[in-house]
């Protein structure tokens, strides 16, 4: 499995009067299957808008995606995505936001539950299945958004700053959560955030984007053995490298 | 000498009041040619020869609402039916002094013209229609149940306003419609309706609508009070003496035709004569009905009616 | 049921029941309390015209509400899911609707009379009239709520529109409608006891009751019939809340 970028480009069209933002330029990368990949740049350089584009909120206006050398068709069960609001549905429980998916791709509700109770006990929400959102903590709310990402098998799952709105506390214990996770199922994952240190701690890979319009500025190997020392030498050094190239790219 | 006749001056103002300067407030019913008394009065002036103003203070659509205008205090004067005025001074809502008579007849119950509503017993589970609860109208058409022995609750009676009345006929809505003239002949003249009886048939010489006054206005204004009851009776002479002029009347206060307001006319009978007899047994009907409770029959009716008044006057 | 409650209501019934009885109020512009609670049992027991019991008077004018009320729901909750979920309908029926919209219930009777008679039609007309733009409304208004990000979870979850629909605007506009059915009823309630003044084919029903008391001259029996309406009315709203936070347990 691999995803390829082919010189992705968007541009937002001004409306009106307004002039139009160009936020893509000519983005190119290959991820390979497995692998964690982070994408780390100046707020509002458009992380987001890349993600989007792959998981099919938003359509390029120039490049391609290909998955496997196909082009990505949208609405295929293919990509995932995690969002930093959690974008839980308030009505469903616990239970019932994680067999969303299951549910609307139509497997039969015992199945369905079977499956999402796995998954609730694997992300450690066993007692909250029947508990509705605004029960649930912030750490526990991403956990449940990533269940639900996650129960679909999707070949890649593209994360939107996660653990954003979390205290640090919570944010590195999630951090070592998906890690545990990740290791277990071995999905390939594309992960923004602004955070350096996360990057750091998690990803195999780094993209380092510039300001808008965003272009690749500079791609780090950042494939420490895990687990890894947040306040070891290695993660130091390579986190020293990013934040230089970022702050140039500032 | 210039301050006595000022304190005089000023005495006098006190002793007539502002009140004395004020009109008098007068209340008729809308379209009700038995309110014709009242209309020429209006007319011709004849409250003002008497030395009494009036301003029409409202035009209601039945009796009880003008009743509920005497209770507000809104009204000085008023020509309304009996039966609404005997209820709302039986349940104690208005005060009010009944001192003349204006009409006796002139109401109908009317049919579709070209209905199968030969006689009163077909109405039995048909709708009919009466300008209210406790006004003449309901009570004359319960008393024609009566007198062919049907319970009243055996048909749909149920309240209109007279203006919608026809319009209901003519659309089947219902069935039958109980009014005062001269909404029967209108119905009539728009070949739409028939009388199925006149009130004359129900109960020959019926009282109907009644000249009333507000109690206190009568104790603290009587020589208002006749002025207004002689224009009265000089309207209804009139009314006598001079019918076509009557008619015209009777057209621009109705907004009818003429062909229908003669018709309406033939059918009531003006007369400032009031009926204890008559009212004595409103009295018994409306207690039948468990619209009103009276003690004493006599007292209430010795209180309600002052029939010497227009005694007086014609006397002179 | 705190004794708060119930503290200022019993005073003022204290009070007025002493300014009637001195008669500084006269009883036939507002009887007492004591005269209303014989209102009352008249109502129950002789009725209003004399024959017709409240209870009759009750269930007419809660059939009337019921079915004006329940085609008002069936329409407008539909209607104003597709009106807020698709911005070219919303802009092409707006300016209908806002036109409509402020004409009062009461001001269409005489169209409803001379279109469906006089009797239960008519009235559950008006009663429809007075639901509907509420319910619409709020229901339009719950589904413009619902945050995209929402929508734009279900989608990568592979929802099609079908599932869209069922599964997110429907469910995320279930509070807004919930309100919107509150203040359809509340209005509903109100223009069915004014709507019967002019006319019930039937006999029966608490505004013609009323209507008929003021005829025969009865304030008493006025007053007790607008308290029972009052009540009715709160019983109805309480009803409807115990079923929203039944259904609702997620806010």
């Amino acid at each position: 499995m691999s995803l390829d970028f082919i010189d992705l480009s968007k541009t937002f069209l001004g409306r009106g009067l307004g002039e139009s933002v160009h936020v893509l330029d000519q983005i190119r990368y290959r991820i390979e299957n497995g692998q964690f990949v982070s994408i780390v740049g100046p707020s509002g350089c458009g992380k987001t808008t890349l993600l989007r584009i792959i998981a099919g909120l938003e359509k390029a206006s120039a490049g391609r995606v290909l998955l496997d050398g196909e082009e990505l068709i949208h609405g295929s069960e293919t990509i995932g995505l995690v969002f930093q609001e959690y974008a839980l549905f308030p009505w469903r429980t616990t239970l019932q936001n994680i067999e969303m998916g299951l549910e609307i791709k139509g497997v039969d509700r015992e199945k369905r539950c079977l499956t999402a109770m796995e998954y609730i006990k694997t992300f450690d929400l066993s007692g909250f299945e029947h508990r509705y959102p605004r029960e649930l903590s912030g750490g526990m709310k991403q956990r449940v958004a990533i269940a639900r990402t996650l129960i679909m098998n999707p070949r890649v799952v593209l994360m939107d700053e996660p653990f954003g709105s979390l205290d640090s506390q919570t944010r590195n214990g999630l951090q070592e959560f998906l890690l545990g996770i990740w290791g277990k199922r071995g999905d390939t994952i594309l992960f923004v955030t602004h955070n350096v240190d996360e990057a750091v701690f998690l990803s195999d890979q780094i993209i380092v984007l510039s300001r808008r319009p965003a272009r690749i500025v500079k791609t780090f190997e950042a494939g420490l053995p895990r687990p890894r020392d947040r306040t070891g030498q290695e993660c130091n050094e390579i986190r020293r490298e990013v934040l230089k190239v970022l702050s140039k790219a500032t | 000498m210039k301050k006595i006749s000022l304190l005089v001056l000023v005495q006098l103002f006190l002793l007539t009041g502002p009140s004395q300067g004020q009109p008098v407030r007068i209340a008729y019913l809308q379209s009700d040619i038995h309110q014709l008394p009242c209309w020429v009065a209006l007319e011709k002036g004849f409250f003002e020869k008497e030395g009494v103003k009036v301003e029409v203070a409202g035009i209601f659509k039945a009796g009880p609402e003008l009743m509920s205008a005497f209770a507000a205090g809104a009204l000085d004067v008023g020509y309304v039916g009996v039966a609404p005025a005997t209820t709302a001074v039986a349940n104690k809502t208005a005060r009010v002094v009944v001192l003349a008579q204006v009409n006796t007849e002139g109401s109908a119950i009317v049919v579709k013209k070209d209905g199968q509503i030969r006689g009163i017993p077909e109405l039995v589970d048909k709708v009919a229609v009466v300008p209210g609860h406790a006004t003449v109208q309901d009570s004359l058409f319960r008393r024609a149940l009566l007198k062919f022995k049907i319970q009243p609750d055996r048909v749909k009676i149920m309240v209109l306003k007279p203006p919608e009345m026809i319009g209901a006929l003519r659309t089947d809505q219902i069935d039958a419609f109980v009014a005062w003239e001269p909404y029967p002949a209108k119905a009539v003249t728009m070949g739409l309706g028939r009388v199925l009886a006149a009130s004359r048939d129900i109960w020959k010489d019926h009282p109907c609508c009644v000249l009333a006054t507000d109690a206190k206005f009568l104790e603290t204004q009587l020589e208002k009070a006749k002025g207004v009851v002689r224009g009265h009776v000089k309207a209804i002479d009139f009314i006598r003496q001079h019918r076509e002029e009557a008619v015209k009347v009777g057209v621009k206060y109705t907004g009818m035709d003429e062909a229908s307001v003669w018709l309406a006319m033939d059918n009531v009978n003006y007369t400032p004569f009031l009926s204890v007899e008559g009212e004595k047994e409103y009295v018994d009907f409306l207690t039948k009905l468990k619209y009103i409770k009276v003690e004493d029959v006599q007292i209430f009716v010795d209180r309600f009616m002052r029939p010497e008044f227009v005694k007086e006057i014609i006397k002179r | 049921m705190k004794k708060e409650h119930f503290l200022i209501p019993l005073s003022v019934i204290l009070i007025w029941q002493g300014f009637s009885s001195l008669q500084v109020i006269p009883s036939y512009k507002l009887p007492s309390p004591v005269q209303i609670i014989l209102g009352f049992k008249d109502l129950l027991i002789v009725g209003v015209p004399p024959g017709n019991l409240l209870h009759n008077h009750m269930l007419y004018s809660l059939y009337r509400v019921a079915l004006g009320y329940a085609i008002a729901a069936l329409l407008a909750i539909p209607l104003g899911l597709l009106m807020g979920w698709s911005p070219p309908l919303l802009r092409m029926t707006r300016s209908l609707f806002e036109v409509v919209r402020p004409i009062p219930p009461l001001a269409w009777i005489p169209i409803a009379i001379l279109w469906f008679g006089i009797g239960i039609k008519s009235a559950a007309f008006i009663i429809f009239l007075g639901a509907f733009f509420p319910i619409l409304l709020n229901t339009i208004s719950g589904v413009l709520s619902i945050h995209p990000i929402l929508i734009e979870a279900a989608r990568t979850l592979h929802a099609k529109e079908k599932d869209i629909f069922l599964k997110v605007l429907l469910p995320g506009a279930v509070p807004s409608i919930f309100v919107g059915m509150r203040i359809g009823i509340g209005i509903g309630w109100m223009t069915l006891v004014a709507a019967e003044f002019t006319g019930v084919k039937e006999g029966y029903g608490l505004g013609y009751m009323i209507m008929t008391a003021r005829d025969i001259q009865r304030p008493d029996e006025i007053l007790a019939g607008m308290l029972v309406i009052g009540v009715i009315g709160l019983l109805i709203d309480i009803g409807l809340r115990t079923v929203e936070s039944r259904t609702i347990k997620w806010q």
